[in-house]
């Protein structure tokens, strides 16, 4: 689903150059729920902006869905992250003044669905979150759990191939983040891929596969070695 | 997807009052006053018989005497009564007529209606077909009424109405005129050239037409006194009205209607001839010097668009610039404060021309509402430009064509402004945005 090979991404001011990412090698399967972790800094958001087309890389090589980005113009990676990435931000990034609907409706826009298609999709994916009866609250008027689930449904509302969540769960509570994750787990189990940055050993150990980033290169941990890890980070004798 | 652009335009109105207010109030201050200089302009500028423009000569002769101490090289600005009516009787072009403005008092004989002044002017019978001059009732005089001052009017709609029952036909029906009883031939519908081209020079160029229209030789013979201006290089030989017919006195108006533009050499080459006779006899002093206008070199010649008008306008357009300044500022600030919303757009699929034009149509959506109270403002400055000086009422209409440059040109205005806080707004890099946010 998602390649890189020996990919890098170097950051330049005229006076400083920052090597944000160095031969970053990653393979992400179909239908894998991969997690990211690594120290602030390590180049984790970098590698999420790179793999959502957000951002360009420096060099190496990056195939998505077996097709290769590299010398895409603006319109062909909008279409591309349009079709086939979701996103889940952090901060949610809803539009405020937009409904819940409307807030969904913004990627449907851009795919050039027709009027009833995008309905069909909306209320799917609103049902899917559980939230189809407050189609018409706006943001301001729901919790933050409840915000997160918009920004899914409103991810999920394209169908795409993978989805990127940056730190989902990272403005939630314990008992918002667990439902928020139970969710990403149901996508995940429908067959979509997913790829999640985040800082919590928990989450991260709840994932098929662990990837850590240190100093902008991958370092992929075994099953075990991330529980072991995870029961580390939550004993006390480990602190 | 630009009635989605548009919907975005509209509650986009709302999301920052206080900034939308301002916006739109001050582009639409900008447009008024532009468009209120414009309407004027466009107005005064205007050319009332464009088809004919051509084929509508107005000839100058030079009468003035060979020691004419402030020469400018041109000729009067008028004829004299014996030329006018020379030309006049000679039909050297398809039609013809001389003019010259009246004062009339018109005695309805009612008691509910006191005598009162009016406008008129003395012509012949050509000058309504000449200038499409559109009847109500009735129809010109004859020839023959022309040629035997016939006690013939032909009167306005106006006055029909306010000396007759309103929609009744008073052809027929008499109507005394300073102190003579006139036969009604016609009656003519509402008719109001802008600028009014056919009198120029002694009337007020903007005013609405005249109420009474008489034959020449009728207002001559009834000694009618001229309301216009007159130019005199020498004494008359005689005293009274008679004297001013006998004299090198300019006073009157007069045009021809020719059949063809083409005809036009051949006509200079008539009155060329006329001068050469006049020599003859004794007249003309000066070397021939005649001029020929047509109705747009007439109306350029008379300046009827005067230089205040001109520089208003000019400076409404600097204050609408000014305006747009101020427009592109607030938009800036309006555009800069939604990075986080261009940066989700981005992440979710727009590409940067899809982020332009989003923003350039809300621009314009701002530009419509301008436009809207801007037609607005612009109909109360008007309205209250006519309320200081009436005879610019047909100078301060807003029509059709107005109106749609009021709404192009505010729309044009807020994209222009549109156009840097939009480009502005496309190089937001979604990636800074959507961790920031």
């Amino acid at each position: 689903m998602l390649k890189m090979q020996n990919l890098s991404k170097v950051y330049r001011t005229h006076m400083i150059e920052t090597q944000a990412l160095r031969g970053f090698d990653i393979h992400v399967r179909e239908g894998e729920f991969v997690a990211v972790t690594g120290p602030s800094g390590s180049g984790k958001t970098t590698f999420l902006n790179i793999a959502g087309l957000l951002e360009e890389f420096s060099s190496g090589e990056y195939l998505i869905d077996n097709v290769n980005v590299a010398g895409m113009d603006d319109n062909a990676r909008s279409r591309l992250r349009n079709e086939k990435i979701g996103f889940i931000f952090q901060g949610f990034n809803l539009i405020p003044d937009l409904n819940l609907f409307d807030n969904v409706d913004v990627p449907l826009r851009y795919r050039g669905f027709n009027s009833a298609e995008r309905r069909r999709r909306i209320e799917q994916a609103l049902t899917q979150v559980g939230l189809a009866s407050r189609q018409r609250h706006y943001p301001a008027e729901l919790s933050g759990g409840q915000q997160q689930r918009v920004a899914i449904a409103r991810a999920l509302a394209g169908s795409p191939k993978l989805l990127l969540a940056d730190e989902p769960t990272g403005n939630l509570d314990s008992n918002m983040a667990r439902g928020v994750m139970e969710l990403l787990e149901e996508i995940n189990a429908a067959g979509t891929t997913i790829l999640m940055v985040t800082h919590d050993p928990e989450l991260a150990a709840r994932a098929q596969r662990n990837v850590h980033i240190i100093d902008g290169q991958v370092s992929d941990l075994e099953h075990e070695t991330r529980r072991a890890l995870a029961s580390l980070s939550t004993t006390p004798e480990a602190v | 997807m630009f009635r989605y652009y548009l919907s975005l335009g509209f509650r986009s109105l709302r999301r920052n009052p206080i900034l939308t207010t301002l916006m739109v109030l001050t582009l639409s201050v900008g447009v008024a006053a532009s468009i209120t200089t414009l309407t004027i302009l466009h107005a005064m500028s205007g050319n009332p018989i464009p088809h004919k423009s051509e084929r509508l000569l107005v000839p100058l002769l030079d009468n003035l005497p060979a020691d004419n101490g402030n020469d400018d090289g041109e000729p009067p600005e008028q004829l004299t009564f014996m030329d006018a009516i020379n030309l006049w009787e000679q039909k050297g072009a398809f039609r013809q007529t001389p003019l010259y403005g009246l004062g009339p008092a018109i005695d309805s004989g009612r008691d509910d209606l006191p005598p009162f002044f009016t406008e008129g002017v003395a012509i012949g019978r050509d000058f309504f077909a000449m200038f499409e001059a559109p009847f109500l009732y009735g129809d010109s005089w004859s020839s023959e009424d022309d040629s035997r001052g016939a006690k013939v009017v032909v009167i306005s709609r106006s006055l029909a109405e306010k000396l007759f029952d309103r929609g009744s036909n008073p052809v027929g029906k008499k109507v005394r005129i300073s102190d003579n009883d006139f036969s009604i031939v016609g009656v003519l519908d509402k008719w109001d050239p802008v600028p009014k081209v056919y009198r120029l020079i002694g009337g007020e160029r903007f005013d609405t037409s005249e109420d009474v229209f008489v034959p020449i030789r009728t207002a001559v013979a009834l000694e009618f006194d001229r309301n216009g201006s007159m130019d005199c290089s020498s004494d008359p030989p005689g005293p009274g009205f008679q004297g001013y017919l006998k004299s090198e006195c300019n006073w009157l108006q007069y045009w021809a209607e020719l059949d063809s533009a083409s005809s036009r050499l051949a006509y200079a080459d008539y009155l060329l001839a006329y001068v050469s006779e006049q020599k003859a006899l004794g007249r003309f002093a000066r070397p021939v010097n005649n001029r020929l206008f047509n109705v747009r070199e007439w109306l350029d010649s008379r300046g009827v668009v005067d230089d205040d008008t001109r520089t208003s306008t000019w400076l409404s357009f600097a204050f609408l610039l000014v305006c747009l300044v101020n427009t592109v500022g607030l938009l800036l600030a309006k555009f800069s404060a939604r990075p986080g919303e261009i940066g989700v757009r981005r992440a979710l699929g727009a590409t940067r021309a899809d982020v332009f034009r989003q923003y350039l149509t809300e621009a314009a959506v701002i530009g419509v509402v301008g436009a809207l109270i801007g037609l607005l403002l612009t109909w109360s400055a008007l309205a209250y430009i006519r309320s200081l000086d009436d005879s610019l009422a047909l100078v301060t209409r807003l029509d059709g064509t107005m109106l749609v440059i009021a709404v192009v040109v505010s729309i044009a205005a807020s994209l222009l402004a549109g156009l840097l806080p939009t480009w502005r707004a496309c190089q937001v890099v979604p990636a800074l945005q959507l961790k920031s946010q």
